[in-house]
């Protein structure tokens, strides 16, 4: 039995009726992952012995007759920038290699409370800082739909080891698409959560304001039953808000019958590959044929949604980063003269270049002089950007786009041109800077390569969205999310 | 707006390689160049009234973390400090 | 010299005396084995995120209303960004912009008269950790314990013109604390430090420029490093020189201060809000009754002490500046039955002084209120002596007695029986006849002489007035 290819919430049914045990869901993932790992090569750390043992105690726990979460014995993997106790914590950066976070993020302390099995830690950009995973020290994890390409990013190796059956459902973090678009170029289903519900604490932070740490599966429903254990108030995250504790995948319904959808023209013009467009409209009008109300909306300020999110996330970017410094833990340069000599050595050795250009990037818009210009506008049109989705917001009850322009692209085929790297980001950026929270679904496939649909939900409306994905999932009978890998 | 590399590779603590400097600078300033485009706005930024947080206890908590568990990763530790070069002559 | 006029500008960082740190519920106490009062979120680990402390931002709103200033109650965090080893995520979390409270002022008492000072703003913000330096290591040693020790920095406006007002307002500014008991102020564990801010101008001209001084860790030392930056910039323009805009470190074991930064090397502190807190804000009726919980501060108890009981200006201050001999006078005062002056005589005497030797607090022995008014009230009675009185003094410090039990047990009455006393003159001035033939011959000063063996004779208990009189109706006889 290939229980790899299963999902979270088959496995979860098949355990309670005993017609499999958490162990023999673990073994045949990581069988999964000798077999294809080897292509993809999505992890950066497995944990094969301690998955086997958790496994064995959620066995014990069933065979006791004790009440489990219904997640628990699900293997699951976790980005390499969620901190995990005992075990190495990388963000795929040299200056991280050997770190071992002595305290478990807040998300993680719930997947072991709900004894899920982790199967290792997931390859990325360089402190989630790319869309390509192109810029882990470490390696480059390819596409499971097409080994030559990128599976996107940064939480590339979190959407191709669910893609590629090496985890049932795994955990990134979207700082402006970062688990979207990798879910859209590995066709897998990501949720990035309202920003506030999932605790920040032990996430190594990217851009503090922006970061939030989300779910991928390859069904909605396993999304949402991620979301419903990861989401909640914590009080180590002064930025998580009491959301009480939902529960997602019990409330999910699929009918789409008065939904409101709005298509906002912005996110449908030039720029975005004419058949993406041609998918995503597809599916939206599939929607409405089930009985949803399709408009079209508009929010003007879309167009400075990327350069606001590029001078607000290399801002907090320049200062987060600061504390590599080689003093407390990570990377220290062999050979120095004086403390400013182990500084700039440390660092100019330990980041790698595309981390080098946030930090810079960041650094400028917030030094002496520049503030005003760039820092405080961003902000300032920040507010107007999440006005106008508020607004938009009083007439429809989600918004449906494309979340990238494009499918995935070749390896090596965007690096060293930074800016069509950054522009790649433009649809999904924006719901980051709104606080918003939205999902990426697949929506069909365009030349053997999937395409994404995002929809946008309000401000903690995870249901709405969830439903809305759900009813979507449905229509079309279910998402085709494992590719052959060859 | 010119970028001027030196000067905040300097304050960012970063040194940028010779070989690499010229086309680092190059990619530093079309970024600077495409975040520049943005209207104007003549509006102060407000504070989120409507966004505040929850403030902790003052309530101490001790033995959460041994030294050791907490220096581990440390690339030089003596006589339980972090060492870093001498900052004073 | 005296053409010129010092304009002098502070800012005082006091430690708040939390139980718990401003970010982390780690413990905030001094003197522990080091690194050992850290977590990851003091230390600044990759992930870790800080959570504020209320009693932080209550401690400085308390402050602002003792310094009668605007409290901001909606206002935020900002992130100031600089690398040293002893600030572990290379930004110390602070304010910037909208300090926590700001336009206020303090009333500053200078040679009997008030000086009012303007204070600029108080603001929350972290202390770093510490540089442990020794010649047995080849660097420099990190100890984090005092990371996320929470501060609030006080700045005033450049109001004082000289050495000794600055002085007056750091004394007034500690004492303040004090009384808020939201800091411990000990100067010797760095509780309580200042940035100085010194320029020089001819009166009557604009401001000069001005040089800000860091490292000064006591008043004393904030006095000398005032003067002699003074006195530095004088020197520099009378010999045709200008003062150039720089930080400087002040050496106080050297007397100098030494150049750090000149305003070129200025830091670039890249200030910008803390996008891991949200916006502070504090309901208004808080704020209102923070401000209803001050206790009396020390200028209204120095004159309520001036007005209502009649103490010299300067005992009062004595008395006010320590604030547990401020709170001694005024529970005697309220168990009543003797004078404030001889309340503060006893204070500012044999209580201070029993504190300075044994550096022991009134808390730590057995005096108390009632005891201690007791004791004054048979004195000012002529129950006892001044001089038994010590020894009851003495006896209820260690010995945790009523200080009536005391007279008892000791035998330490005062004895005013007219007869007895007159027996007693009588049988000493019959053996010293030549001190009464000089006390008649005009020296009269054999009449302390006779009193005090008339004394010596009663073994100290005669009542000493009564002696007196009736001895010298016996040499007038
Ligand atoms: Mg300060
Ligand atoms: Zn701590």
């Amino acid at each position: 039995m290939e229980l790899y290819k299963k999902s979270a919430a088959e496995l979860s049914d098949m355990l309670r009726k005993k017609e499999c045990s958490a162990v023999e869901i673990a073994q045949s993932v990581f069988s999964r992952i000798e077999e294809v790992e080897n292509k993809v090569d999505s992890y950066l750390t497995l944990c094969k012995n301690e998955a086997l043992e958790k496994a064995k105690l959620v066995d014990k726990a069933f065979a006791d007759g004790k009440e489990l979460h219904p997640l628990a014995g699900i293997p699951i993997g976790i980005k390499d920038n969620i901190s995990t106790k005992g075990i190495k914590t990388t963000c795929a950066s040299k200056m991280l290699e050997n770190y071992v976070p002595p305290f478990n993020a807040t998300v993680v302390e719930k997947i072991n409370s709900a004894d899920m099995v982790i199967t290792g830690k997931l390859n990325m950009d360089e402190f989630a800082m790319g869309s390509s995973t192109e810029n882990s020290y470490f390696k480059l994890t390819k596409n499971p739909h097409d080994l030559e390409r990128v599976p996107g990013g940064s939480s590339g190796g979190s959407a191709a080891a669910v893609a590629a059956g090496e985890a049932i459902v795994s955990l990134g973090s979207d700082t402006g698409g970062s688990i979207r678009q990798p879910s859209a170029f590995c066709g897998v289903v990501g949720l990035k959560p309202t920003y506030g519900s999932v605790s920040r604490y032990g996430l190594v932070a990217f851009a503090s304001s922006l970061d939030q740490i989300g779910p991928l599966g390859r069904t909605v429903k396993d999304v949402a039953m991620l979301q419903s254990l990861i989401c909640g108030y914590d009080r180590m995250d002064a930025t998580s808000k009491e959301i009480g504790s939902p529960d997602f995948a019990k409330e999910l319904k699929s009918n789409l019958s008065g939904l409101k959808i709005g298509i906002p023209k912005e996110y449908f013009g030039d720029g975005i590959d004419s058949g993406v467009k041609q998918s995503v409209m597809n599916a939206i009008k599939e929607m409405e044929k089930a009985g949803a109300a399709v408009k079209e909306i508009s929010l003007p300020s879309t167009s400075y949604a990327l350069n606001s999110y590029y001078i607000i996330s290399s801002a907090e970017a320049s200062s987060n980063l600061a504390r590599f410094d080689g003093v407390k833990y990570g990377y220290r340069t062999p050979e120095y003269e004086n403390l400013i000599d182990m500084y700039e050595k440390t660092r100019s050795e330990g980041f790698g270049d595309e981390v080098k250009r946030r930090i810079m990037l960041g650094t400028f818009v917030l030094s002496s002089g520049y503030y005003d210009a760039y820092y405080k506008k961003a902000k300032l049109l920040q507010k107007k950007i999440s006005g106008e989705f508020s607004a938009a917001f009083e007439n429809v009850d989600i918004i449906a786009t494309p979340t990238v322009p494009s499918t995935a692209f070749k390896i090596g085929e965007n690096i060293g041109d930074p800016i069509k790297m950054y522009t790649a980001d433009i649809c999904t950026v924006t719901i980051n800077i709104a606080g918003l929270p939205a999902i990426s679904v697949p929506c069909g496939f365009e030349n053997n390569l999937p395409v994404g649909m995002q929809l946008i939900g309000n401000k903690f409306e995870e249901q709405t969205l969830l439903n809305a994905a759900f009813g979507y999932e449905q229509l079309v009978g279910g998402f085709k999310c494992l590719p052959e890998i060859v | 707006m010119k970028i001027d590399i030196k000067h905040i590779a300097k304050l960012a603590r970063l040194r940028i390689d010779e070989q690499k400097f010229e086309k680092f600078e190059k990619d530093m300033q079309s970024i600077v160049d495409m975040i520049e485009n943005l209207p104007d706005i003549n509006e102060e930024l407000a504070l989120d009234k409507e966004n505040p947080m929850a403030l902790r206890k003052d309530k101490a908590v001790t033995n959460k973390f041994t030294r050791e568990e907490l220096l581990k990763n440390a690339p030089q530790v003596q006589a339980g400090c972090l060492v870093v070069p001498k900052t004073v002559e | 010299m005296n053409d010129y006029e010092v304009v002098i500008g502070l800012e005082v960082h006091a430690e708040l005396n939390t139980e718990s740190k401003i970010y982390c519920d780690c413990k905030n106490a001094f003197g522990l084995e080091v690194n050992t009062q850290v977590c990851p979120v003091c230390m600044g680990m990759p992930g870790a995120l800080p959570t504020l402390n209320e009693k932080v931002v209550e401690y400085a709103i308390k402050m602002g209303h003792a310094l009668n200033c605007k409290i901001n109650n909606v206002c935020k965090q900002d992130r100031k960004n600089y690398f040293y080893p002893d600030l572990p995520k290379a930004y110390q979390i602070s304010q910037s912009d909208v300090p926590l409270c700001q336009n206020g002022y303090l009333d500053v008492m200078i040679d009997g008269k008030i000086k009012r000072i303007g204070i600029t703003r108080i603001h929350i913000e972290e202390d770093a950790g510490k540089l442990l330096h020794d010649d047995a290591f080849a660097g420099s040693l990190v100890d984090l314990n005092r990371c996320g020790v929470p501060l609030i920095e006080i700045v005033s406006e450049p109001d004082m013109r000289s050495s000794a007002e600055a002085k007056a307002y750091l004394d007034t500014i500690k004492s303040i604390l004090q009384y808020l008991d939201i800091s411990d102020c000990k100067m010797q564990e760095g509780s309580i430090r200042c940035d100085v801010n010194v320029s020089v101008h001819k009166k009557g001209e604009p401001f000069g420029t001005r040089c800000e001084m860091k490292n000064v860790n006591s008043f004393s030392a904030a006095v000398r490093a005032i003067d002699y930056e003074a006195k530095r910039q004088i020197e520099l323009l009378e010999a045709g020189g200008t003062v150039e805009q720089e930080t400087r470190r002040w050496d106080d074991a050297k007397g100098i201060s030494i150049t750090m930064r000149s305003k070129e090397d200025a830091q670039d502190y890249r200030y910008f809000p803390e996008p891991d807190l949200l916006t502070i804000v504090v309901d208004e009726s808080k704020v209102r009754e923070l401000k209803e919980s001050l206790p009396e501060l020390p200028n209204a108890k120095i004159a309520r002490y001036v007005n209502d009981f009649g103490l010299p200006q300067n005992d009062a201050a004595l008395i006010v500046d320590v604030p547990e001999k401020a709170k001694l006078f005024d529970e005697c005062i309220k168990v009543g039955g003797c004078s404030p002056k001889i309340i503060s005589n006893w204070i500012l005497g044999d209580i201070s002084k029993y504190m300075n030797e044994t550096g022991k607090s009134i808390s730590e022995t057995h005096l108390s209120a009632e005891r201690l008014a007791k004791l004054f009230s048979v004195i000012e009675k002529g129950v006892i002596s001044n001089a038994a009185g010590k020894i009851v003094f003495e006896a209820i410090i260690s010995e945790d007695k009523d200080p009536m039990d005391v007279i008892k047990e000791k035998n330490l009455a005062q004895n005013s029986d007219a007869d007895y006393l007159e027996k007693l003159a009588r049988d000493v001035l019959a053996q010293n006849e030549k001190s009464v033939t000089d006390y008649k011959n005009g020296k009269t000063n054999a009449l302390g002489f006779l009193v005090g063996q008339c004394m010596k004779a009663s073994q100290g208990k005669a009542n000493p007035g009564m002696m007196k009189e009736i001895v010298l109706k016996m040499l007038s006889e």
